[in-house]
């Protein structure tokens, strides 16, 4: 398994929309595996294919606290939806920023499981929510969309600024790395 | 989508900034719990606090933290009666770091017991004040005892976790301790001189005019190791690339390619781009291409490089897929610094003791031989293809050349004759603390 590189806003190619996944074989399940560890390790609770630069109708979720309910949607459809909810939603694709959206409270989906069985879904909640908001991104669409012109910009230009600033997660072993006092 | 604040956020971070036993544990956190690197926490957090002594305070408690984390965890469970619900992860990072100021760094205990105290308000935690204080004023009359017996178990001893002392146990069963005790220290800053900008000697008069003491080291001609680490920025000429920062045992590389004037070398995973400064520094070369398969880290070599007032081609791809950036003439040296464990400079990344996993090595071991494979036919005939990592593990090291070694009959081991390191079945392992070096790996092949 790997950790796969997560793309972030405001980067193109999480405005591509996804095609239908045509099989569920091997090649498609190692991809749900590195997925999972990518979400968990991030950590997460969701996260669709395209963020990870694969565009496929594919969702890998798990809301549980203890992170143990790992669930897979390939073509996911929702089928009908009821009330209004609001909710702070944050992305991995756009760290660090967490902002309120309105969803439907209430959900129907349809989708294929890890082994392509069909299989319809109630959800409600903070599932329901992730699940809206994974399937944006099989659409190009982010949480950030729902915003503001204003706090869009606002994020975008920390974004960009922290890539400049060069906010290093590897392991540089020619660096001095422990100043002391 | 992330998981939802309320889950791990920390309170107080505000405050954070004028507390830095509070940040400690708020970087504490983002490493246990959240899997972030330091490298990464500390660049996005340490930034906004601008007092310099309350900064270099934070950044030794959550470097002592981290370092000695498994054994003040046995030292905690011991204080705790039972452990600490998970949404008070905030509270137990704390208490690590304030058993860190008083078990390992004897810092002034009424200071640390009451500013660790003092930080819960910050949490909005204050029901919690009497339980750091009384767990810290416990450590504080029981600390030998708690020690003691904490350090019956030798991954508390150690302060490793229990696979990555088993491996190193298994692999140097006559230098195991060391190798465990040089862990856990804190490592020197060392430079390298420029030598085309002129002697290690002269720099050496150069620092002590800034009144920087170092001392030359005998492995390398151009490692000195400063007495005092010192910010980069006070360093004379170290922005017009009269020396760079790099520890003493990747200085050993460049020497270990011999280079000559006229060659076509490879740095095949240059990022950073230390060891590439130091090939450009060593002779005249025909050229040199840096690869790295990450475009924001190819970039510190472009940064690196243009300091030091020298070029090389830098070119982002996979090494191990020559086909997509190779025009088929081959070099005469190669450079493979293979991504590794990083288990030799744990004393430098105290969070890669908690970051990596047992099964990381072998993943890593199939990739770096998967690099070797990939680039042995890049290498021309009568060349010389070092093999580095900067790894205790023989996963890593051995192995990979051996099982590299059985496939191709046209590859030899050239030995590398040297006071340092042990002498190993295809090359040459540097333990870490030898000499004051970081723990790398070093094989030499040439091709028939």
């Amino acid at each position: 398994m790997a950790i796969l590189d997560i793309l972030h806003f405001p980067d193109p190619r999480l405005r591509q929309r996804a095609l239908e996944v045509e099989r569920v074989d091997a090649s498609l399940r190692a991809l749900i595996d590195d997925m999972f560890a990518t979400m968990y390790q991030a950590p997460g609770i969701g996260l669709a294919a395209t963020q990870v630069n694969v565009h496929q109708r594919l969702l890998v979720i798990d809301v549980s606290k203890d992170q143990d309910q790992p669930q897979v949607f390939i073509n996911p459809e929702i089928l009908a939806r009821e009330g209004v909810e609001e909710m702070d939603e944050g992305c991995l694709s756009v760290p660090g920023f967490y902002e309120r959206v309105q969803r439907a409270e209430r959900i129907t989906v349809r989708a294929l499981n890890r082994d392509g069985e069909a299989f319809e879904l109630e959800a409600d909640g903070l599932l329901a929510v992730c699940i809206q908001h994974e399937i944006d991104h099989l659409d190009g669409k982010l949480f950030v969309d729902y915003l503001s012109q204003l706090k869009r910009q606002r994020i975008r230009k920390k974004l960009e600024k922290q890539r400049r600033l060069g906010i290093e997660d590897n392991v540089d072993h020619d660096r001095h790395a422990e100043p002391v006092i | 989508m992330p998981v939802p604040a309320e889950r791990t956020h920390v309170k107080g971070s505000a405050d954070a900034v004028s507390n830095p036993r509070l940040l400690a544990a708020h970087l504490v956190v983002a490493v246990l719990q959240q899997g972030n690197s330091l490298n990464r926490v500390l660049a996005a957090q340490l930034g906004e606090v601008t007092d310099p002594r309350q900064r270099a305070l934070a950044q030794k408690l959550v470097y002592g933290t981290l370092r000695w984390y498994h054994r003040l965890e046995a030292v905690l469970a011991q204080l705790l009666g039972k452990p600490m619900k998970s949404r008070d992860r905030d509270l137990h990072a704390l208490l690590l770091v304030g058993l860190y100021q008083l078990l390992v760094m004897e810092a002034p205990a009424h200071a640390a017991v009451s500013e660790t105290v003092q930080a819960t308000r910050a949490l909005g935690k204050e029901w919690a004040r009497g339980l750091v204080n009384g767990v810290l004023r416990n450590a504080l009359r029981r600390g030998e005892a708690l020690l003691a017996q904490a350090d019956a178990e030798p991954v508390a001893r150690w302060s490793h976790p229990r696979w990555w002392l088993q491996r190193v146990q298994q692999d140097w069963p006559q230098h195991w301790q060391e190798v465990m005790r040089a862990d856990n220290c804190q490592p020197p800053m060392t430079l390298r001189v420029n030598l085309r900008q002129g002697s290690r000697e002269r720099y050496l008069a150069r620092l002590a005019a800034e009144g920087l003491q170092a001392r030359p080291l005998p492995d390398s001609a151009t490692a000195l190791q400063l007495a005092t680490p010192s910010a980069v920025d006070k360093l004379p000429g170290f922005f017009s690339g009269a020396v760079s920062v790099q520890d003493a045992a990747a200085q050993l590389c460049a020497p270990l390619l011999e280079l000559h004037s006229g060659q076509r070398v490879l740095d095949a995973c240059a990022a950073p781009g230390g060891k590439t400064g130091h090939i450009l520094e060593s002779a005249q070369l025909d050229a040199v291409l840096a690869l790295d398969s990450d475009a924001r880290r190819l970039e510190k070599v472009a940064e690196n490089l243009s300091r030091l007032q020298l070029y090389a081609e830098c070119v982002c791809a996979d090494a191990g897929a020559p086909d997509t950036w190779w025009d088929g003439r081959t070099f005469e040296r190669i450079l493979l610094d293979a991504p590794c464990s990083a288990s030799g400079v744990v004393r430098r990344h105290p969070d890669i003791k908690i970051l990596r996993r047992d099964e990381d090595v072998e993943q890593l071991a199939r990739q770096q031989l998967r690099l070797l494979e990939a680039l042995w036919p890049l290498l021309s005939s009568g060349g010389i293809l070092l093999y580095v990592t900067c790894s205790v593990f023989s996963q890593e090291n051995g192995e990979v050349i051996r099982g590299f070694l059985r496939r191709h009959a046209d590859a030899r081991t050239a030995p590398i004759e040297a006071h340092w390191g042990l002498a190993q079945a295809g090359g040459r392992q540097l333990l870490p603390g030898e000499h004051g070096m970081d723990g790398f790996y070093f094989a030499r092949l040439v091709k028939n």
